[in-house]
């Protein structure tokens, strides 16, 4: 079977193609096309495809990351959208949660009210009214009123409606009478309610989340049906799945309607590939650390598997968004990261950076101020012949001069200067793991560090210092990591229905029935999708909360755990977990059912678990040369003897201790002393402390 | 006291700034785990949804090192105070601070907020050495009033009527839980296992900062983290300093007027006035209430002098000075009070004697703010707001089968014009920033129903850049209760800058659709009916600059959106919007420029 993962980041547009059966596999990196990048996917298929000398009609699956809706957010460039919501709510998208952002801010913008997914003209209001606690009916919809400003709105020109009423997460049928209402008034909108994008409580967040749907709708469509037809032209035939950011795909056809689904795609696809990797070496715990130029991105993966953000958690671009998410944290530090004294005097580390234009001052493409980059040149541990497998030219001394200059302004000595850089940055590093980590109730002792992107080798090692994490996995092509995640995933649809009841209230015969109603619906969309009825699993879960308390927390759950109705598993579950995360239970306390939740899952192939590969058999073979370098050891800094090598030659087996640097085409590993590196049979470089 | 002067600081240890950057990250880091697992174990919405508390690490000389970024400012402020009060208490009963215990405390006499914001402190010991305090305050929904509900109680006559008093009471003495103590809340508040679980959530969560403060300390050495915090208190220090120093030396001053008690038939207690000057001097700042009203004795808008007045008044200084938006994000600890000195008089509003009541301070707190930024306007104009609308707080409650239900609800204000910038509507305003509880969430656990939450339209305040608005909020009482509400700007429109106009006052209605019955702001304890309907209009931002010199596009924008009316377009902007929605230039430029 042949598999094509194709990763469209910023820069780059990674392809990766596997044959199952031959176990071979191919990469290859081109920039990415701007403004349209389906444009550099069909040339990076037809590329990889001819250099392996297989027709685009033999691939049978390919998968997608992108970031076609992260950018429409980004950028604030979307549909014109309206909003029927109900009357006396105009303004809930405007008042959000009446908090500022900021606390101590005169000057601050609000994200919804300055740039507004729906503008208030097209905010149009009718009557209807649905209640708690069961949905019913108060005010009836008005459905006369409801085709008047449905033509109104087309009149005004929108591309794109959101349909949006209190409660509708308990009784639906209100929304979906005006989204049949719109199809026969306006049919060529894109239409979206909220109930079916995310029927949950919390109405700002929904509303909000339907809105963006709506926003991100006609551009999303447009490119994904476009892509679609133009990998038909090809002569392509397999499946196009795209990454969702719940870290499973979905069909073209469903990103088509629901693009909100994709706007982490490309994060997602991260994480996936380094819990990948942590799993093909064998480890439980696993911190992805996905690092570029700017940003580092982490994800948390235990033995339940990726960590969810919570619902209170995510946000795009400022705007919350209620879907279920990978819990991806990016903090703006990475390897073009700028270091600088601020106006007090103090030394910074990012989150301002130089990008790629002008990029570090070593680049000599105008860049001045120092990076974490000419850090590391300074300290000798990136060499102007090897970066970036030695493509890309690199000036040592305008590193020199830009750290110099600062260590002039800090007082500091240069080498003194050089390492201060990589230890805020890892500091800051550290502390944006903790908050993922320690804070959740997990010990970052017990995790492994798996450390990609074109940075991430090269800070990983002082980070897992700074949290006492004992391994650091740096994978065989930490550049690519990402299009390898999207091979390694299935299918995944969640779906969600906001519940209140009682655990003192015997819900068991209600939460059965719910859970049928919902694995019906999940099943439904993955026969629609294709899928046999042998290729479909189900996950389940609950959200809870003790009665009173405003946060829940996920309870997987398996149909067993319902004994004949009885509950009394799933409740003690919830008292251990609570105890975990919050060290403390109360076990005599109800508990609240907030969210029933079913993922149906749709099997996919995926990558086989090796491919051959032609390392060098010796380790000398893989030696480019000594050289100094400095670290810093028992509290002082040193210039240390170093070895260098060149990493696609490491043979499996190996170990080296460092200090110790290696390099490759997409990134370099620095190996501090009291550290050793071990080349594991996949290729991977497994890193732990010297004992 | 009645001066808030900082003593001459410590002379620093020796640190180096990669140490001190790293040292940062960490203590703050320890906060915001504090305020996370404060409000994911809380019970009551006040804590959970609106995020009103506080999380913050203290050194032993009750300096604050960090605090949890993302809660509120008038919680967290405040807590270096309750501290310093708690250890007043101790000195004067001459007890000690032992490992193991919890000490809790709400005294606004002793540095405290007031009475409904309760502080648990624990003292944190390496080996038998007192090392720092780690704290967390939050906003308690019943603290055992004369009437339900934390907010509101605006009939108190003295501080013996706000509730219980908790000075300085061990809850935990050297980790031996004081059963009686807790027997004794219980028995006394209402709605007290919210409470209770609330209060539980505080203590895990302070112990939670002082095992991680502690881990910290014995990784990198007790000398270094405190030379560290002196470094960054230092570096905070200076970085307001230089800020003052651009500002023109000189005396600035403003009036603000407080609503109090519009029904009242002794007229001292309504249109209390609050005076602030603020001198600049290079590098330091000399704020004086001189000249406000005095206290009153019998009802509780008094402001306790630390715990309300100084925190208002740091508040509106870092962010005119240091605005997140347009500054680097700086460590938010002690060394930002150091640059300012604070006096008011004793007996006056702002700094009221025992046992003067203090517990609805929230709104008169917020006046202090919006009036010390109108008298740095004149030295800041570039950095300020126009008058600010200021907020309501409502205690809705009722009996359900004999125990008590309470649902606090804090509606919002809006902010004035600024440079080149519109107000913020609908947000929380100075030193308040909590969250709204939604709608589904109200409606699902209490006998309520929120008929409608919207903008207010055609009440900003004119200006160039005009001012933000308030919003429109109904609540329907579906079953009897009582409702309490302390709020102001009724009577007093927030001010208009720099020949903007004013904004417009808020409202109180009952019964909007019937009988409407039109309320004052200060209300306790109103009996209510199912059915009964309260109206909650919140005030509208002032505007900034001259409303005749406001883009007639940003004009038309408003008028398209239903927020300004055709009419006041031509009154106050002299613009005039055709019937089609485009701007009639003649007409326009004839009312711009020929008068």
């Amino acid at each position: 079977m042949i598999l094509v993962g194709i990763d469209v980041g910023g820069t780059f547009t990674d392809i990766i193609l596997a044959d199952t059966v031959k176990r071979k596999l191919a990469i290859h990196k081109l920039p990415t096309t701007a403004p349209d990048p389906s444009e550099g996917v069909l040339l990076g298929i037809l590329g990889v495809c001819s250099r392996e000398g297989i027709g685009p009609g033999q691939v049978d699956y390919l998968f997608h990351g992108t970031t076609v809706a992260t950018n429409a957010m980004l950028e604030h460039k979307g549909a014109r959208t309206g909003m029927i919501t109900t009357e006396g709510y105009r303004d809930i998208l405007h008042i959000g949660r009446h908090q500022r952002p900021q606390n101590y801010s005169i000057m601050q913008d609000i994200p919804w009210q300055t740039r507004p997914l729906v503008q208030r003209r097209h905010r149009k209001t009718v009557s209807e009214r649905v209640v708690p606690p069961h949905g019913e009916v108060l005010v009836a919809l008005n459905e006369l009123e409801v085709r008047a400003r449905i033509r109104e709105l087309k009149a005004e020109g929108v591309e794109a409606i959101a349909v949006c009423f209190l409660f509708s997460y308990l009784n639906p049928e209100h929304e979906k009478r005006v989204c049949a209402l719109v199809a026969e008034e306006f049919p060529e909108a894109f239409v979206t309610s909220s109930a079916e994008i995310s029927p949950q409580f919390r109405e700002f967040e929904r509303f909000t989340t339907a809105c963006m749907n709506a926003f991100l709708g006609p551009k999303v469509k447009k490119f994904v049906l476009g892509l679609t037809e133009r990998l038909e032209g090809i002569g392509l035939k397999g499946d196009v799945h795209i990454m969702t950011s719940n870290g499973g795909v979905a069909t073209a056809r469903t990103i088509a309607e629901k693009p909100v689904y994709s706007l982490l795609s490309g994060l997602a696809a991260g994480v996936l590939g380094g819990e990948w990797v942590g799993r093909r070496a064998g480890r439980e715990n696993l911190i992805t650390f996905d690092v570029g130029g700017t940003s580092a991105d982490i994800g948390i993966v235990t033995s339940q598997g990726i960590t969810e953000a919570s619902a209170r958690e995510t946000r795009i671009a400022g705007f919350p968004v209620m879907v279920p998410m990978i819990d991806v944290h990016t903090i703006g530090a990475g390897g073009g990261s700028i270091a600088y004294v601020d106006p007090g005097g103090a030394f910074r580390v990012g989150p301002r950076s130089a990008g790629s234009v002008p990029g570090p001052a070593c680049y000599g493409k105008g860049g001045e101020e120092p990076t974490v980059t000419d850090a590391n040149v300074v300290l000798g541990r990136l060499d102007e012949h090897h970066f970036l497998g030695g493509e890309m030219p690199i000036y040592p001394q305008k590193a020199f001069e830009a750290v110099a200059k600062l260590a002039g302004h800090l007082g500091l000595e240069l080498y003194e200067t050089a390492e201060g850089i990589c230890t805020i940055l890892a500091s800051n590093m550290a502390n944006a793991i903790r908050s993922r980590t320690v804070q959740k109730g997990h010990d970052p002792r017990q995790f492994s560090l798996i450390a990609f992107g074109g940075a991430g080798p090269m800070s990983a090692i002082d980070v897992a210092h700074h949290l006492r994490i004992p391994e650091v996995i740096v994978p065989l092509y930490p550049g690519i990591t990402s299009a390898f995640g999207l091979l390694t995933t299935d299918l995944k649809y969640d779906f969600v229905k906001t519940e209140l009841l009682i655990s003192t209230q015997n819900p068991g015969s209600r939460l059965i029935r719910d859970m049928r109603e919902l694995e019906a619906a999940a099943r439904d969309q993955l026969l629609k999708d294709g899928l046999p009825e042998n290729r479909i699993r189900f996950l389940r879960g609950l959200d809870l909360r003790y009665v009173g308390q405003g946060y829940e927390l996920r309870i997987p759950i398996t149909e067993n755990d319902f004994d004949g109705g009885e509950c009394d598993r799933i409740w003690s579950a919830f008292h251990d977990r609570h105890r975990v995360e919050y060290d403390h239970c109360f076990p005599k306390n109800p508990i609240e059912v907030v969210n029933l939740r079913v993922t149906g899952l749709g099997v996919m192939p995926r990558l086989p678990e090796s491919f051959e590969r032609n390392p060098a058999t010796k380790l000398n073979d893989a030696w480019l040369r000594t050289g100094e370098t400095h670290f810093r050891v028992k509290g002082s800094l040193q210039r240390l003897r170093t070895e260098f090598f060149d990493r696609s030659r490491i043979p499996a087996g190996a170990t080296i201790a460092g200090p110790a640097v290696f390099f490759q085409k997409d990134t370099t590993t620095v190996l501090p002393p009291e550290w050793n590196a071990h080349a594991d049979e996949w290729g991977h470089l497994v890193i732990s402390r010297n004992l | 006291m009645s001066k808030l002067t900082n003593p001459e600081h410590k002379t620093k240890g020796t640190i180096d700034s990669i140490t001190a950057q790293v040292i940062w990250g960490a203590l703050e880091n320890i906060a915001i785990e504090m305020g996370h697992k404060l409000t994911r174990m809380s019970y009551s919405s006040i804590i959970r949804e609106s995020e009103d508390f506080g999380a913050a690490l203290l050194d032993p000389d009750c300096n604050q090192l960090c605090e949890s970024v993302f809660s509120t400012p008038l919680q967290l402020g405040p807590i270096p105070g309750y501290v310093r009060g708690i250890k007043r208490v101790f000195a004067e009963r001459g007890e000690e601070f032992q490992p193991g215990d919890v000490i809790m405390h709400n005294s606004p006499y002793y540095g405290a907020s007031h009475g409904p914001d309760v502080a648990f402190c624990v003292p944190v010991f390496d080996g038998s050495k007192l090392i720092g305090f780690s704290v967390t305050t939050a906003h308690h929904l019943d603290i055992g009033a004369l009437v339900p509900g934390s907010c509101g109680i605006v009939d108190a006559v003295d501080a013996y009527a706000e509730g219980l008093q908790f000075k300085a009471i061990k809850v935990y003495d050297r980790g031996i839980k004081n059963q009686q103590m807790w027997q004794f809340i219980a028995d006394n508040i209402r709605a007290s296992e919210m409470v209770l679980g609330d209060m539980e959530a505080q203590i895990s969560a302070s112990r939670t900062g002082a095992e991680r403060y502690l881990e910290l300390v014995r990784e990198q050495g007790l000398e270094t983290i405190l030379a560290a915090s002196e470094y960054l208190m230092d570096y905070s220090e200076k970085m307001l300093r230089s800020e003052i120093e651009r500002l023109p030396d000189g005396s600035y001053s403003a009036e603000g007027f407080v609503d109090g008690f519009e029904n009242d038939p002794d007229p001292t207690k309504r249109d209390l006035k609050i005076v602030v000057s603020a001198k600049v001097q290079g590098g330091d700042i000399y704020v004086d209430f001189t000249g406000s009203s005095p206290q009153i004795p019998d009802r509780p808008v008094n402001m306790p002098f630390e715990g309300t007045v100084a925190i208002a008044v740091y508040l509106v200084l870092r962010s005119i000075l240091l605005d997140t938006e347009t500054h680097e994000y700086i460590p938010q600890n002690s060394g930002l009070t150091r640059p300012i000195h604070i006096h008011a008089p004793l007996g006056s509003i702002c700094n009221p004697t025992f046992p003067a009541p203090t517990i609805a301070r929230f709104c008169p707190g917020n006046i202090v703010a919006s009036t010390l930024m109108h008298a740095l306007s004149q030295a800041a104009p570039q950095q300020i707001s126009a008058g600010v609308g200021n907020l309501k707080v409502v205690a809705y409650s009722g009996l359900v089968q004999g125990k008590y239900w309470v649902y606090i609800d804090i509606t919002e204000g809006s902010y004035g014009g600024r440079s080149c910038k519109d107000g913020l509507d609908c947000v929380d305003t100075l030193y308040a920033n909590t969250r709204n509880n939604p709608i589904e969430d109200i409606e699902s656990h209490y006998p309520l129903r929120v008929l409608r939450y919207e903008m207010r339209e055609d009440s900003m305040g004119p200006g160039t850049w005009r001012g933000g608005a308030g919003s429109i909020r109904e609540v329907m009482f579906l079953s009897s209760g009582h409702a309490s509400v302390e709020g102001d700007g009724h009577r007093h429109a927030p001010w208009g800058v720099f020949g903007g106009s004013p904004g417009s006052c808020g409202d109180l209605i009952l019964n909007p659709r019937s009988e409407i019955r039109k309320l004052p702001a200060m209300i306790s304890n109103l009996s209510l009916r199912a059915g009964d309907t309260l109206r909650t209009v919140s005030p509208c931002g002032g505007g900034y600059g001259d409303p005749a010199k406001r883009d007639p596009a940003a004009v038309l924008n408003d008028v398209i959106d239903g927020v300004v009316s055709r009419a006041t377009a031509v009154r106050d902007y002299k613009v005039v919007i055709t019937d089609q929605n485009t701007i009639d230039e003649e007409a326009t430029h004839d009312l711009r420029h020929c008068g």
